[in-house]
């Protein structure tokens, strides 16, 4: 007998519908069979759906069975398969009656099997859930470890089983599984979310500001100082403070986090924008995305968070390099045999790097050992077009004994995360409003064009600009992206057009030299 | 045991060549066995050659006799129906006969697969 039971494989962020067939013929030679492009964990299958069968108290049929995974010419990979084929294989060998509902196509299965019949962990499942959502009237059945990811999902009835027989006394409607109710996310906008709170950062004032500035205006921030100085601190201290993920958005980021198999069992949505700090061992293809089938790599587990490159210089040119796509596009493009995928990767970059090799250049009390040519070399490691990309630069130094005082407080060292969180909010909401129809979200995303249209200064704030510009001889690309973030910090407080303190202030993040 | 083992499977050989001329089918060598491996029954069904497997167990503890037919063990058996033919071309299959047997060696099931490779 032959059944088709739905399941769905994911490509990229993709989702396309796979047919499990399942044929138990009555002659022929016992034997089990996947076909349809199957990986090696699809074709293991075989060995986990038999024992699961076994283990569960059902029969597995000692005869011919073959399963096809259409379509056939798209590769398959990964253990969600175990589900769909073991009921197809319970189906027709005649143990099931299938219920209506699954013979008509609403009923999606999906799910990797353990031995003894238990249902694991599977990736993936809040993409089989949006897509279900398409299909009038769809169930699901997923394993119950994962099944809270789907349940934002609405317009889906969602099925959490734990195990084989579970699903079994389910579909002989003998002991039906409650279907998971829609939890609504909403994201409240709580303290526990911040890891780690500006105020536990001593000094560094003008590094925390910049940090608000990039949080408002979605500018990339490169730190640069000596070791020990609070760098990681900082960058670990911005997620706190940018505006909260909105709805949409954290959907977005939970797909792709489900997609990499990186969602904790039971936590329906990612609600904290993520920081991402990969080692600078890490490959092209570990911050790409990449893999024969590919996935996501750190800057789309970064998406609409942050990016943080510490000893920036140390990392594979190759890996600095291949950040431009997504820095100006704000998604990757990934092209393997497979197929080509677009993964979202829309981040700000925070990078750290040292001033020199052996980190005490510009030091106040140490001495720097390195030679000229060691520094050329050093600094020359990060690409001018990388360069580019970033719009504020910031000094780190050492910090002062005195403000390392536990007893004393410091009154300039009293901005918290959610205070400066409050004003990131409202200046992002400012920059929102004047970009309604627009493609672009924040002031750093603005070419040249909405520059000149957005950006308005006093004739006392261009005149500090042109004499700014002469004695330090900017480029052109230096000159606009002063601008745009002379606008950030006039929308930090509200103002319309830019006044000469502003773009003070944007002069001291100017590139180094 | 392993004498025991092999006792089973002789007299699972004979019971099998026995099943298939009760068919109808011409036996015509048994045991074909070279360094490469065996063969153990070779027939003919009307005009077709037939490479027969015989596995035989005694009780199904273990599993039953048709799992320990593996994908090897076809691909062996294959190989030695190249070399009987000795590059002749004629219609030809694989059988896998699977006896259970008793511990009094009495037949449980017999069950002759045509054309399993």
């Amino acid at each position: 007998m032959l059944v088709k039971i739905n399941s769905v494989a994911n490509v990229g962020l993709e989702t396309v519908p796979v047919d499990v067939e399942v044929d138990v013929a009555t002659a022929g030679f016992p034997g089990f069979t996947i076909v349809g492009l199957a990986s090696k964990a699809v074709e293991e299958a075989r060995e986990r759906v038999k024992t699961a069968i076994i283990n569960s108290g059902f029969d597995f049929p000692p005869k011919k069975i073959t399963v096809n995974l259409a379509p056939a010419d798209l590769p398959k990979d990964g253990a969600a398969y175990d589900l769909p084929i073991a009921i197809g294989v319970l189906i027709a060998s005649g143990q099931l009656v299938p219920p209506k509902e699954l013979t008509e196509g609403k009923m999606f299965f999906y799910g990797e099997l353990s031995l003894d019949g238990t249902l694991r962990p599977t990736r993936g499942i809040l993409l089989l859930a949006l897509f279900a959502k398409h299909k009038n009237g769809s169930m699901i059945f997923v394993p119950s470890p994962s099944a809270a990811e789907a349940s934002v999902v609405s317009g889906v009835t969602v099925y959490p089983v734990a195990k084989l027989t579970n699903l079994f006394g389910h579909l002989m409607s003998a002991e039906p599984i409650t279907p998971l109710a829609h939890t609504k996310y909403k994201i409240s906008d709580d303290e526990e979310l911040i890891d780690l709170d500006l105020k536990e950062i001593a000094g560094q004032e003008q590094a925390k500001r910049a940090l608000v500035i990039a949080a408002a205006g979605g500018h990339n921030v490169l730190m640069w100082g000596p070791p020990r100085t609070g760098k990681t601190m900082l960058a670990k201290a911005l997620p706190g403070i940018l505006p909260p993920l909105t709805d949409a958005e954290a959907l977005e980021v939970t797909r792709i986090f489900s997609i990499s198999g990186l969602l904790p069992p039971g936590i329906a949505l990612i609600k904290k924008r993520s920081f991402r700090s990969p080692h600078h061992g890490v490959s092209a293809a570990g911050i790409i995305g990449g893999g024969t089938n590919p996935v996501p790599g750190e800057v789309s587990l970064a998406h609409l968070g942050v990016l943080f490159l510490d000893e920036m210089p140390e990392f594979p040119r190759s890996v600095l390099e291949s950040l431009r796509q997504p820095m100006e596009d704000g998604e990757v493009e990934i092209v393997r045999v497979a197929g080509h995928v677009r993964y979202p990767a829309s981040f700000t970059l925070i990078a750290a790097i040292n001033p020199c090799p052996c980190g005490y250049l510009g030091h106040p009390r140490r001495e720097c050992k390195c030679t000229e040519k060691q520094i050329a070399k050093y600094r020359h490691r990060i690409s001018g077009p990388i360069l580019d990309r970033i719009d504020l630069t910031v000094l780190v130094a050492p910090v002062e004994v005195e403000k390392l005082s536990i007893t004393k407080e410091h009154t300039t060292n009293n901005l918290t995360s959610k205070e400066a969180k409050t004003v990131v909010v409202k200046a992002r909401a400012i920059q929102s409003k004047r970009f309604k129809g627009t493609s672009l979200y924040t002031n750093s995303q603005m070419r040249n064009r909405e520059v000149k249209e957005f950006c308005h200064l006093t004739p006392e704030a261009e005149n500090f600009l042109k004499l700014a510009a002469e004695k330090y001889d900017f480029s052109a690309r230096s000159y606009m992206r002063l601008i745009k973030v002379a606008r950030t910090i006039a929308d930090l407080t509200a103002e319309d057009t830019i006044l000469p303190v502003h773009m003070a202030e944007a002069l001291q993040y100017k590139q180094l030299t | 045991m392993k004498t025991l083992n092999r006792a089973t499977g002789r007299s699972g050989e004979a019971l099998a060549a026995r099943a298939l001329e009760d068919k109808g089918y011409i036996i015509i060598e048994k045991n074909f066995a070279n360094k490469f491996g065996e063969i153990d029954i070779i027939a003919k069904d009307k005009g077709t050659l037939v490479f027969v497997e015989v596995k035989a167990k005694t009780g199904i503890e273990y599993g039953m006799p048709e799992e320990m037919v593996g994908r090897g063990k076809l691909q062996r058996i294959r190989n030695m129906a190249i070399l009987y033919m000795k590059g002749k071309n004629v219609p030809c299959r694989i059988d896998v006969v699977a006896i259970v047997l008793s511990e009094d060696n009495d037949v449980v099931r017999l069950t002759h697969y045509e054309n399993v490779y």
